[in-house]
């Protein structure tokens, strides 16, 4: 009889361990502090250290609230918020690509911004950096926006390209492997098509027609310029192999520390590069220019922002906008933006002086003559497609025409157009 | 008088330690419920409706998700790739493992450290492994090109550059990862061998090779078939390998089954795809379960 009491008394207590923390877990074990979670993305530059203080700080300063800083790689990034949302529990607030707000409308998984974050902090934001203004609604909060330009190794190249061609030539002369690259160019998939981009809008093409309401229209990538575009890419790294070697299995983050290394006379950037080379360890002499328009083409450069979504199905928003006005002051902002290189998005941190450097007035120049990416809902498939249609030009198992033009049909398909 | 059975029945169950055994299974049966067959059953269904971008279904499609998908070329190709990944992969594993047993069957001095070692890719996370191969495979400051540099080859290859390299580089991480557990099991297998019949063997005249074929094989005969099986379900659904080191690329070159679903169901958010895939997944596996099973269980009989 005792043996039987025991042995109840012991699946009584496992069965209810196994059912009950869960649900203790779930209910939030009786805690009271409403939990902002935020997915951080690892930008370059950025440290722990800056991640950690900034949650220790706000915590601290506030005892109803607990913000969770979630530090996520941007490559994966995406996909980290697509699972959150399609699996009912997204998180307060996440650093998104301007571009995926999109996608969140479309599932219906965002709020305006606007509705949470006080005016003192709306208002101290500059007009320009409102790329997240969709329909006239605030979806996202600008948290870095910064055009992409041109970076290079002084102590090998003095040659400021006014032309791509120009870029070309004087990447040729300064290439001498395995010691110094003429260009660094990363040749694998990522989240950004970004080099694709560049040579494109240098070219004074895009990726899509724009119809007279402002929509995008059918494929145009495959067009004249798009297609000078890949060729001129290809030519730089199939033909006079001028990129570093084994590029096309060199990603972003992969192929960038061979330039901070002082192993490449140019790269396409953003403005993180002065960040990431200081914090590399770089020791050549580093300097900005434009990325270059084709001769007797009217490019322009590529701009990204990124933002910082709340998630209409997350429980602390208002929490969450508490936390934003804090993030927002300067005493946390211009140190995030400092880190990471970016131009302040903030007109109180665009007046300090560490923000008036050659790099800034270089950056600044650049967002007078640059474009974002299409804002479409599908653009990450779009994404993928085009980029394995530069690979294979690449690798030589199509023409950057035919490259372009099967990409551009399967996209249009897809696009139900 | 079938009450009466009833009533002794359900007394007779009470009385016995049975109720304390259905007790046990309780917590797991209902584990498997929610987090097994729910989720399966539920796959199954969004594999034949229309889902919108975050799976919630639609309209009922039928098998029209299946039509359209074996339309795709992408799609077969992907097919392909994944039984080849497949059957090449467990295949190297299998005979490596072999080897390495055998090796490691033998007495000699440090035998046993060699066996702690073996365990490391093993014991160590796919993740880990999969990002420090990456590094190995670094064209640049990579360990291997440093390596072959040194060693006078002023040309190395570019590993994950092109989909035929990356295909073969990716694949031997997933082997070098999957020896151990084949080894370990092998291993055990052998070590249960009586000796008498090496013995035996021996006095008759038998050679190594011999010996191997007419003693050790049939003797690891069951564990050889459990130990590929499980490493046929690993393999084909190896998705941190490839997606650490080259998320299905170059153009698509390194792109499986299981990276296909994620990319359609979690990238793209094509859910009812991704479903498509998944059932045809299971299918696929569950097919070959059985034929192990039946392999397996006609010993017995």
């Amino acid at each position: 009889m005792k043996r039987k009491a025991t042995i109840t008394l012991i699946a009584l207590v496992l069965g209810a361990l196994i059912i009950g923390v869960p649900l203790f877990m779930y209910a939030g074990g009786g805690e009271k502090k409403a939990t902002v979670t935020f997915f951080w993305a690892l930008y370059d530059g950025l440290t722990e250290e800056f991640r950690a203080e900034l949650q220790d700080a706000f915590n601290a300063a506030h005892e109803d609230i607990e913000v969770d800083i979630v530090p996520v790689d941007w490559n994966l990034m995406h996909d980290k918020i697509t699972t959150a949302i399609a699996g009912g529990k997204p998180p307060e607030l996440s650093v998104v690509g301007t571009r995926w707000l999109l996608e969140f409308m479309d599932v219906d998984g965002i709020v305006e911004v606007s509705q949470y974050v006080s005016k003192a902090t709306l208002d101290n934001i500059a007009p320009g950096a409102m790329e997240a203004k969709i329909g006239g609604k605030l979806m996202g909060l600008p948290v870095a926006a910064g055009a992409r330009i041109l970076a290079y190794n002084a102590d090998v190249t003095s040659v400021v390209p006014k032309t791509m061609e120009e870029l070309r030539g004087a990447a040729i002369r300064a290439h001498d492997p395995p010691n110094m690259y003429g260009l660094i160019m990363p040749g694998q998939k990522f989240t950004e098509l970004t080099d694709f981009a560049y040579h494109i809008y240098a070219a004074g093409g895009d990726f899509f027609e724009m119809k007279p309401d402002g929509t995008y229209g059918k494929s145009a990538f495959n067009g004249p310029e798009g297609v000078k575009a890949l060729e001129f890419m290809v030519q730089m790294a199939a033909e006079d192999e001028i990129v570093q070697d084994g590029y096309l299995s060199l990603d972003r983050m992969s192929s960038h520390p061979i330039f901070y290394k002082g192993k490449g006379a140019y790269t396409f950037i953003g403005a993180w590069v002065e960040s990431a080379y200081n914090q590399a360890g770089g020791t050549f002499e580093l300097k900005y220019a434009q990325i270059p328009p084709f001769e007797g083409d009217d490019g322009t450069t590529l701009i990204i922002t990124d933002s910082i979504a709340m998630f209409k199905d997350a429980e602390n928003l208002e929490a969450a906008g508490v936390f934003l006005d804090f993030f927002y002051q300067d005493e946390w902002k211009a140190v995030f933006d400092e880190s990471i290189g970016f131009p302040p998005v903030t007109m109180s941190a665009a007046r300090l002086p560490q923000f008036q450097t050659p790099l800034y007035k270089v950056l600044g120049e650049a967002a007078m003559r640059s474009k974002g990416w299409p804002l479409m809902a599908e653009f990450a498939e779009v994404t993928d497609i085009i980029w394995d249609a530069n690979v294979e030009a690449f690798l030589g198992e199509k023409t950057p025409q035919q490259a372009l033009d099967d990409a551009a049909a399967e996209i249009d398909r897809l696009r139900g157009m | 008088m079938g009450t009466t059975q009833t009533v002794r029945r359900k007394g007779h169950f009470w009385a016995t330690d049975s109720k304390y055994a259905y007790l046990f299974l309780l917590p797991a049966t209902v584990f498997l419920l929610v987090f097994m067959i729910y989720p399966i059953l539920n796959v199954i269904i969004m594999s034949v409706y229309h889902t919108d971008k975050l799976g919630r279904f639609m309209h009922f499609n039928g098998f029209k998700n299946f039509a359209d998908l074996f339309q795709k070329e992408d799609f077969l190709e992907v097919m392909l790739r994944s039984v080849y990944w497949t059957g090449l992969a467990v295949a190297v594993k299998t005979i490596f493992g072999l080897v390495l047993a055998l090796l490691l069957n033998v007495e000699y001095k440090g035998r046993k450290i060699l066996r702690a070692l073996i365990i490391i890719p093993w014991a160590s996370a796919v993740p880990i492994s999969a990002l420090l191969w990456r590094w190995v495979y670094h064209h640049e400051f990579g360990l291997l090109n440093h390596t072959l540099k040194s060693i006078g080859l002023s040309d190395p290859p570019v590993w994950l550059g092109t989909p035929i390299s990356a295909f073969f580089s990716v694949i031997w991480v997933d082997i070098w990862i999957g020896i151990p557990f084949m080894t370990l099991v092998f291993l055990a297998g052998m070590q249960a061998i009586p000796q008498d019949l090496y013995e035996a063997a021996e006095v008759d005249g038998a050679g190594a090779l011999q010996k191997f074929l007419y003693i050790t094989l049939p003797g690891i005969r069951d564990v050889l078939l459990i130990a590929t099986l499980l490493s046929t379900l690993w393999t084909f659904n190896d998705f941190n390998t490839i997606y650490i080191m080259t998320k299905g690329g170059p153009a698509g070159g390194t792109q499986i089954l299981i990276t296909y679903i994620y990319q359609n169901t979690f990238e793209w958010w094509k859910w009812n795809n991704g479903a498509v895939m998944a059932v045809i997944t299971f299918i696929i596996l569950s097919i070959i379960a059985w034929i192990y099973a039946r392999f397996y269980f006609r010993k017995g009989e």
